[in-house]
């Protein structure tokens, strides 16, 4: 290796998947890691617990103990178990210099996302969201503060970003205090909300655009039909509609539609597999 | 006859929106409008080149996305930003287009 080569920073791409009654994670990942290396053409790595067994070759999977305690409502208004903890522990377990943190039910389908390496920074954040019908300006409650994504996040191991991290962990293990100070809406713990008050602590309780990744991301929260790409346009369709648009990235809400062989399928013919 | 008409409702269910159409790709030529140039992230638009065009001198120090000013050789960023804007404004055109004929799918 030359020494030009010793002094480039690693970059890559950190998953988290821990499978839950419901929900197979692990493959959702399996599935998204495809288009991540196809688009981005990163190393991955992912973070699972010790049952999962993922048959997608990442470059490196880190096995660590979750903690359970979480629960959420699915559609039917079920109370499931969420195994969403301790994301904050990307910081030390990320192998890289720079990691762009994703979450599973994110779909890459292009490499825009690679811009971002680019600029000086420590941390960004997804600040925005599109779904369909426009741009979606949520807060984490009534009268709280506006709602920041943990969809998508990239880092830097700088001491700004470790002290984000710490408030996240902070934020967690004293939750109950935090859901009240913020007003709330959501009784389960939330990565976005977590990650939403650590940014506005951090910079000096104001939202700052900094940290802000420039462009929204478009998720689609109804349950998908199908996926498919026509004339180099994706398809997407829900039960209600069809949307017609450039092939991009897409933060998919329907757990379901990711565990099923057609997702499967679209992303391999995608990949050209 | 009811299976007939539950197949046209389900058809019209699944007929596209063209207006939405329209703004996702323009929301989403908008985010690739934005080309990196010396640690800076910039976004090509006619006000920009045509600032950069009129500056007289062969530096400058430009404001980026992320509020950083940038120190910008006025050859080099022209050509990048004029090519970026090129490249993503045809793109633009020729996905609307596309988008256009299917108004209805």
């Amino acid at each position: 290796m030359n020494k030009s080569n010793e002094l480039e920073k690693s970059k890559g791409v950190v998953l988290f998947a821990f499978n839950s009654d419901t929900v197979d994670y692990v493959k959702i990942a399996d599935t998204a890691s495809k288009l991540i290396r196809n688009y981005l053409k990163l190393p991955i790595t992912l973070i699972t617990d010790n049952a999962a067994t993922p048959k997608f070759e990442y470059d490196r999977v880190i096995k660590v103990d979750v903690k359970d305690g979480n629960y959420r409502l699915d559609k039917q208004n079920n109370l499931i178990k969420w195994r969403n903890f301790d994301r904050y522990s990307v910081y030390d377990l990320s192998p890289y210099d720079e990691t762009l943190l994703l979450d599973t039910d994110y779909l890459v389908m292009d490499n825009s996302l690679l811009r971002l390496f680019e600029q000086p920074f420590d941390y960004r954040l997804q600040y925005r969201m599109q779904t369909p019908t426009g741009i979606s300006e949520e807060e984490m409650g009534p009268a709280s503060l506006p709602l920041i994504w943990a969809t998508v996040v990239l880092f830097r191991k700088t001491p700004k970003s470790r002290l984000f991290f710490n408030l996240v962990k902070r934020i967690q293990q004293n939750y109950g205090y935090y859901k009240v100070l913020y007003n709330m809406r959501d009784q389960s713990y939330r990565n976005d909300h977590a990650f939403s008050i650590a940014n506005i602590i951090l910079n000096g309780y104001s939202i700052d655009k900094h940290t802000s990744i420039p462009w929204p991301m478009l998720t689609v929260k109804d349950d998908i039909k199908s996926l498919s790409i026509k004339n180099n346009l994706l398809v997407i369709r829900t039960h209600e509609q069809a949307i017609v648009t450039i092939q991009q990235d897409l933060h998919i809400m329907d757990k379901e539609y990711l565990q099923t062989d057609e997702c499967k399928n679209f992303v391999k013919e995608l990949c050209n597999e | 006859m009811t299976v007939t008409l539950n197949n046209i409702v389900d058809q019209i269910k699944q007929s596209t929106d063209y207006q939405i159409n329209r703004r996702l790709l323009r929301e989403k030529i908008q985010t690739d409008l934005h080309f990196s140039y010396n640690n800076g992230l910039f976004k090509s638009t006619p006000e920009l080149i045509s600032f950069v065009t009129s500056w007289p001198y062969k530096e400058l120090f430009l404001e980026d996305t992320y509020q950083n000013p940038i120190l910008i050789k006025k050859l080099e960023f022209l050509n990048l930003a004029i090519q970026h804007y090129q490249t993503q404004m045809n793109l633009w055109h020729t996905q609307y287009e596309q988008i256009k004929r299917i108004r209805k799918i």
